[in-house]
Parts: structure tokens; C-alpha cells; sequence
């Protein structure tokens, strides 16, 4: 008997796992297309930046600005890497943390001066454990980023990068493609590159400009530049909640296997068990004839 | 060509479309005071201040505080790009005057402090006194 009992508190077990990681999966589902909403939205404010900027091209304007310049020197260079606060969530976490090391090594060996700043408590533990000293740790993100904190650290970024105490600001995270595909990536978002190439094409509308021209590009340029970290931020909360899907999906699945698979033995079990107690009774009733 | 009798107002902050509305006419802080904005305006690219955004519909008004950002006026669409968008009826006054208070409270000691300042007084006072209605 005592293998079929254990076969029972077993499946028993994994039924209730099952259930944890079926629930997971609903949750981040839900999670998921709440954050998708979110990122498709956020995307109205970036496009009309795009249409400014487009607009302000036309007007016989050089674009300089500070954190369109590439620094006379890049020693000081800062990375940042977003992951998630919660596991089980896939390779999403190892996927981002693997590129910013590679990312991290690669500027060693050029001889950079890096400053690590990491979001998220999987990933500053798995950079602790590899000895990586991070200089600041965010651990307020979770799959909804205000604007406002995320705008807090950007400011701050910005301020670095105008005095000159950071050379390039690079970001290691998740990119969202599309809901079937996302990959890490690390990408240089300061000096903040070419502000012109976008798609939207000029719309040949004469402007007013208050106050002027200049002074709008100013202002423009860290908007842009905000607009886009704060997207990279969204896109990692996409990116966490997809991998979290498809994680506890495989999960579940592969409970639901498990317990296919234990019910299976647990009967056979039973029926050896039954089949050698009614020979052990025919035995008996023979012995008593 | 026929004048246009009415604008869309298209209210956007980073997070999400706030409003996409057809109004009877708006006004709204720029860099250096206030704009009002009527069916038929040329086109434009502003810088915005903060402080309230008023809205006439037909039925009725509204009023938002805005905190910086962009105007482009376009045919009949005005677009206000802005960091943070709020409803007046949603302004806490007291907070406002604690920023406020802590506004008044610094000393700055170089130009970007100084910018920074009158930046926040700006900003709490016109909070302050959307949220004090």
C-alpha cells in the first residue's frame, strides 16, 4: 500500500502546483495586456514629439544640442539594466542580465570607467552574486511605471550627463517587438543620437513658433529623450509579464503531464495491489480445502 | 475656403491620452502667459508654462492643471504635449502647499537652482490655487 499512498501525496502536491502556476499564468495575462495598453498609449506622446521635432526641421534650424553631441571623451560611461523584481518569470531575467554582461565586459576591456545602476531585485542579486558593484539600486518598478519616477531618475541622468560626469548612458533591457517576439538588447539612448530620423515626414505647415524655434528645440531634445527611457521602462514590464506567461504556461503544462503520468502508475498500483490480495484470499480458501 | 468652427483639443501626457475632444475654444498657459485658442488659429509650436487649462465645451467647462510641455496647433487639432496632466477638482491643496512651502525654502546658489525655483513656485502656486476652488 505504501507506494500507492505515496503516489496519491504526490499528485496531490503537484495538483496544487498546478494550480499556483495556472493562476500565475492568468494573472500575468491579464498583467500583460494591461501593460500592453499602457505601452500603446504611451506611444501617442512619443509619436507627436516625432511630429514636433518634424516640424521644427523644416524651420531653418541646425540641430545642436548638448545631449545630441557625442563628448570630446567617453571614459565615464553609465549602464543600466532593467529587470524584473519577481522570478519565475523564464529566461527573461537571465536573457537581459547575459547581454549586460557581455555589454559590461566589453567596455572593461576598452578601458571605460562604468557605473552600474540595476532595477529590479533579480537582477541585482544575480550582480551581487557575480561581484559587480552597483551604485544605485531601483527596486520600485513593478509592472506599472509612473512616469513621474521613472522621469526622477532621467532628470538626473540628464544632469550627469550636461556636467559631464557620464560619457554615455546605456540601457540593457527587454525590448518589445511585437506580443510574439521580444529580445534583450542593449542600447546607447545617451548622447542621445540622431533626433531627426523618424519616419514622420514634414507637414509643410507654417509654424508660429513661441518663443522661438531654438528654444523649443531646447526643450524638445529631454522630452525626447525622456519619452524613450520611459518606454524602455514599459517595454520591460511587457517584456516581464509576456515571459512570465509563457513560462507558467509551459508549467501548468507540464504539471498537467505529471499528473496524467502519476495517476497512471498510482492505478497500476492499485490494480497490482487488488490482484495480489484476491490470490493471497483464493490462496487461503485453497489451503483450507 | 469656409473658417472652421470648431478645434479638437488632443490633451497627451507620457502615460496616456487624456482627451481627444472636439471644444468651442481653450486656454492655456504658455512660456510667458496665458493663450486662448479659438476655431481658425494659425498654426503653432509653443512652449508650455504651468497652471490651469481651461476648457469651454458645450456642455460646459473644465479646468486641468498642466506642468510644462508642448502646444502644436494644426488646422482645427491643438495638441498639449505635457508631463503631468490633472483634473482641478483633483488637486490636493494641502500637498500643493507643502510644496509650495518647500519651493520657498530653498536657496539655490547657482542658475539652474534659481531656474529650478521659480519652476516649483510656479508650479505649486498654480496647483494651489486650481485645488483651492
Amino acid at each position: 500500500m505504501g507506494n500507492a499512498r505515496a503516489l496519491v501525496k504526490r499528485r496531490k502536491a503537484i495538483r496544487n502546483i498546478r494550480k499556483i502556476t495556472r493562476t500565475m499564468e492568468l494573472i500575468a495575462t491579464s498583467r500583460f495586456k494591461k501593460a500592453m495598453d499602457r505601452a500603446a498609449e504611451a506611444a501617442a506622446y512619443t509619436r507627436k514629439i516625432n511630429e514636433i521635432v518634424a516640424d521644427l526641421s523644416q524651420s531653418d534650424l541646425t540641430f545642436s544640442h548638448p545631449l545630441l553631441e557625442q563628448p570630446a571623451e567617453t571614459k565615464n560611461v553609465t549602464l543600466l539594466i532593467l529587470t524584473s523584481n519577481r522570478g519565475l518569470c523564464g529566461g527573461y531575467n537571465g536573457g537581459v542580465l547575459r547581454k549586460a554582461n557581455a555589454e559590461l565586459k566589453k567596455m572593461k576591456s576598452e578601458g571605460l570607467d562604468v557605473t552600474v545602476d540595476a532595477s529590479g531585485k533579480r537582477g541585482i542579486s544575480s550582480l551581487k552574486f557575480e561581484g559587480t558593484s552597483i551604485e544605485t539600486e531601483f527596486t520600485q518598478f513593478e509592472d506599472k511605471p509612473s512616469f513621474e519616477e521613472v522621469n526622477e531618475i532621467a532628470d538626473r541622468y540628464l544632469a550627469d550627463f550636461v556636467a559631464g560626469r557620464t560619457h554615455r548612458l546605456v540601457v540593457a533591457y527587454q525590448s518589445f517587438q511585437s506580443a510574439a517576439r521580444q529580445s534583450p538588447v542593449v542600447e546607447t539612448i545617451l548622447p542621445f543620437g540622431d533626433l531627426a530620423s523618424n519616419e514622420t515626414s514634414a507637414s509643410g505647415v507654417d509654424y508660429e513658433f513661441l518663443p522661438s524655434s531654438e528654444e523649443i528645440l531646447a526643450e524638445i531634445v529631454p522630452a525626447a529623450f525622456k519619452a524613450r527611457f520611459f518606454k524602455c521602462f514599459l517595454d520591460a514590464g511587457v517584456g516581464e509579464q509576456i515571459a512570465r506567461m509563457v513560462a507558467m504556461k509551459s508549467a501548468t503544462e507540464n504539471a498537467d503531464d505529471m499528473i496524467k503520468d502519476l495517476s497512471m502508475k498510482y492505478n497500476r498500483a492499485r490494480q497490482t495491489q487488488i490482484t495480489s490480495e484476491l490470490s493471497e484470499i483464493i490462496g487461503g480458501a485453497a489451503a483450507l480445502e | 475656403m469656409i473658417a472652421a468652427t470648431e478645434i479638437r483639443l488632443v490633451l497627451v501626457t507620457p502615460e496616456t491620452t487624456l482627451l481627444d475632444q472636439p471644444v468651442k475654444g481653450l486656454r492655456f498657459p504658455l512660456f510667458d502667459g496665458q493663450i486662448g485658442v479659438l476655431p481658425g488659429r494659425a498654426p503653432l509650436v509653443g512652449r508650455l508654462g504651468s497652471g490651469a487649462l481651461k476648457i469651454d465645451t458645450d456642455s460646459g467647462s473644465e479646468t486641468y492643471f498642466i506642468d510644462g510641455g508642448f502646444a502644436q496647433i494644426k488646422g482645427t487639432v491643438v495638441t498639449l504635449l505635457t508631463n503631468k496632466a490633472i483634473l482641478a477638482s483633483e488637486i490636493d491643496a494641502s500637498a500643493a502647499e507643502t510644496d509650495l512651502q518647500a519651493a520657498l525654502a530653498l536657496v539655490p546658489t547657482d542658475d539652474a537652482g534659481f531656474a529650478e525655483k521659480d519652476q516649483a513656485l510656479a508650479r505649486s502656486r498654480a496647483m494651489k490655487n486650481l485645488g483651492g476652488r
